[in-house]
């Protein structure tokens, strides 16, 4: 009978200090050394912020660094004196229609692009990131004379037009991405159970595409929202001027009223603050599926 | 695995087909007629009736008087309805440069003497000589305005009817130069003296802020003929920045640098300058009469403004300020309308109007002697220095269409080189005078 002494159990060798620190687990670093920095780089990102909010809140005139008394003259200045009720819904139209149209146009476009195989494809696509390097200052130009042949300056269409076209590449690549994400064989299923092409989409593609979508239009929002040049060259009426060319009116020549500035800075920020709130579980997968995987 | 589809051949054909079409339809739409309103436009008198559009180049702020006064136009003229569009003031220049190569210029428009000669170079405006001499305006403009309106359109028509004047103002806090026992600035010596004595770092309390950032030549150039008391930019074709006298200037001048003025300065543009004299303790601040307001509502009672210091013989030396204006342009459909506009805008009631809303320096010889500008005393005394016979005015070369490239983008960061220090005053001009003289030469062998 053969016996085997089983080996005596390994005794674990406590690594000496120095190395314990190196390979120290996430978990066991000291938690100030985690919120000291970022208490720092919080303070340091805040900061901005609040002396926008104190600008807008202390009155005209005085240097208290704390917003005491509060005052909301500025915001009523700037809402209704300088017309930024009527630069907000403006500024609405354009990002939601953007945001429709762009969502749509970059559903449909992307949906051949991952789907489809088609001659120049690789050239279209590499077209379609080339067309990301063009500035847009490059194109007032033939985009004016384009939009007064069609009678569409001093249009909110123009804006949204040229919005939508400026953010279509990156959202059809984005979009392309996401659908190539959808297993091919569920589409399949589908027509097999009797779909059509576009039911199948519809039913069990689209479903699949939510953070993208979300992504994407966000995206286009948020860009439509912020962006100046445009609304400056193509719309002219006081009536139809979007929140950036408002904000930008608040500043003369030679004098700054700081306080409406301020004001209009914080109405100009807070939907986009407020999108990003709700959406950016959802902002951070899609483009990391979008971008990385497609 | 994914699989790719490939659409049949007839289907690609087809949407082959219709995209050609869609790009066809589109570049016919685009290269059609270039319609009307672009520089090349010659337009017309027109009836006279019906609605001119126009421009304010500094729109926001000053949105309100102009509606007044279009309002009161349009009371007069009930037949001419005027559209108003207020510019951002720093993007007036990006938006008649669109509207001039792809169209859709305004009827009228405001235009300063700093931007003056790119629109003029561009044969978007119409010459006004002819117009004003016929006109009420005739003989009520102030003479050295319209001086400086010819200069800037650099082929000596008017292309604008000046409006108003900016000067430069030196803004200086009296309760702390009272608690220092100090007289008023009025001359430099005095205004080195005090930036020292009002200096104390310790309480973070400064003498002087200076205009590192933005805008920062044109106020050296201020600074240094103003010390220097050299009263012309040129002497024959060669440009006189880098004359002995005016490097020693400027050498004092930014030898206030962190001495007497805080370190953050080296970036300020007159938003921070203004509001950094507005909300804290420095003494003296050289801006124009355009941030009047923003000091009453911040400092109220507790400063004054004055032109720019003279020299001990109480000569006063000081560069030109830009003239704000109201220009015709060539492509309007209905000048006689248009004209009417700028007229009225220019007479007597709404040219004091306008003026009193901003502070500034009415162009009108009669809105210069109402009540308003005898009380405030900012605007006074600088309609006092630009038509005083003690005050000589370096004209500035507007007329140069490189004058903006070279006194801003080419040359600001530069001039912050030699606040810290970097670059010497004496290479700094050196440097600027080169680039000025060259600009002259190639305006002159277009002239």
């Amino acid at each position: 009978m053969i016996t085997e002494i089983a080996p005596a159990p390994h005794r674990p060798v406590r690594p000496p200090a120095a190395a314990r620190a190196r390979h120290r687990p996430w978990g066991e670093v000291p938690r100030w050394q985690i919120y000291l920095p970022l208490s720092v780089y919080l303070l340091f990102t805040l900061v901005p912020f609040y002396w926008i909010l104190l600008f807008a809140l202390r009155p005209a005139g005085s240097t208290s660094l704390v917003p005491w008394p509060v005052t909301f003259d500025h915001f009523h200045k700037v809402w209704t004196e300088r017309s930024f009720g009527v630069y907000f819904t403006n500024s609405v139209y354009v990002g939601v229609a953007t945001l429709v149209l762009t969502t749509v146009v970059a559903l449909a476009g992307g949906y051949a692009l991952a789907r489809f195989d088609f001659r120049a494809k690789r050239a279209f696509l590499l077209a379609l990131l080339c067309s990301q390097f063009v500035p847009g200052a490059l194109l007032l130009v033939p985009l004016f004379q384009i939009f007064a042949r069609l009678h569409l300056i001093n249009s909110l269409a123009s804006v949204i037009l040229a919005e939508t076209v400026f953010q279509l590449p990156l959202s059809m690549i984005l979009i392309s991405g996401f659908i190539r994400n959808v297993p091919y064989a569920l589409e399949e299923a589908a027509w097999v159970d009797g779909c059509d092409r576009f039911t199948a989409f519809r039913v069990v593609v689209l479903p699949q595409l939510r953070p993208g979508l979300i992504a994407v239009g966000s995206f286009a929002f948020v860009h439509a929202w912020n962006h100046f040049l445009f609304a400056l060259m193509f719309l002219s009426d006081q009536s139809k001027q979007t929140i950036p060319v408002g904000l930008n009116t608040l500043m003369s020549a030679d004098s700054v009223d700081l306080g409406a500035l301020a004001a209009g800075g914080i109405v100009a920020a807070v939907p986009v603050v407020i999108v990003f709130a709700f959406i950016q579980k959802w902002l951070i997968t899609g483009f990391g599926a979008g971008a990385v995987k497609g | 695995m994914q699989k790719t589809i490939r659409g049949s051949g007839r289907r690609r054909r087809a949407a082959g087909a219709a995209a050609l079409g869609c790009v066809l339809a589109l570049t016919a739409t685009a290269c059609g007629d270039d319609g009307s309103g672009s520089a090349g436009d010659k337009g017309g008198e027109g009836s006279g009736k019906g609605t001119i559009t126009f421009w304010d180049n500094n729109g926001g702020v000053r949105t309100d008087v102009w509606k007044q006064i279009i309002a009161d136009f349009e009371k007069k003229y009930p037949d001419i309805k005027v559209r108003y569009v207020g510019v951002p003031a720093a993007s007036v220049q990006s938006k008649y440069d669109t509207a001039i190569q792809g169209g859709g210029l305004p009827d009228v428009g405001g235009v300063g003497t700093a931007m003056l000669a790119e629109v003029a170079a561009q044969g978007a405006l119409e010459p006004l000589d002819s117009r004003i001499s016929g006109s009420e305006l005739s003989g009520k403009l102030n003479d050295k305005f319209l001086d400086s309106v010819k200069s800037a359109g650099g082929d000596g028509k008017t292309y604008t009817v000046p409006t108003s004047a900016n000067n430069g103002t030196l803004w200086y806090r009296t309760d702390l130069f009272e608690a220092a026992g100090l007289d008023a600035p009025t001359t430099w010596t005095k205004f080195y003296a005090a930036a020292d004595k009002l200096t104390d770092k310790d309480k973070n309390a400064f003498g002087y802020t200076i205009r590192g950032g933005e805008g920062s030549i044109a106020q050296a150039l201020d600074a240094m003929y103003g010390q220097s008391g050299i009263t012309s930019f040129w002497n024959g074709d060669k440009t006189t920045v880098d004359d002995p006298r005016n490097v020693a200037a400027l050498e004092k001048y930014v030898a206030l640098y962190k001495k007497d003025t805080p370190s953050a300065d080296v970036n300020n543009d007159f938003t921070k300058m203004v509001a950094q004299w507005d909300s804290g303790s420095i003494g003296m601040l050289s801006h124009n009469l355009g941030s009047y307001a923003d000091h009453e509502k911040a400092l109220s009672g507790k400063f004054r403004g004055i032109p720019n210091p003279t020299l001990d013989d109480g000569t006063r030396v000081q560069v030109s300020n830009p003239v704000d204006g109201l220009a015709l342009f060539k492509s309007s459909k209905n000048k006689a309308a248009a004209w009417k506009f700028i007229e009225f805008a220019a007479s007597h009631a709404s040219n004091s109007k306008w003026n009193e809303s901003a502070g500034q320096v009415p162009a009108n010889t009669e809105a210069a002697q109402d009540a308003w500008v005898q009380s405030s005393e900012p605007t006074k005394l600088a309609a006092e220095a630009l038509n005083g016979s003690t005050t000589e005015i370096v004209q500035l070369p507007y007329y140069l269409p490189d004058w903006n490239t070279v006194s801003k983008a080419d040359n600001e960061p530069a001039f912050q080189k030699v606040l810290l220090g970097k670059e010497s005053a004496k290479d700094f001009l050196s440097t600027l005078a080169d680039q000025l003289d060259k600009a002259q030469a190639d305006w002159k062998q277009n002239h």
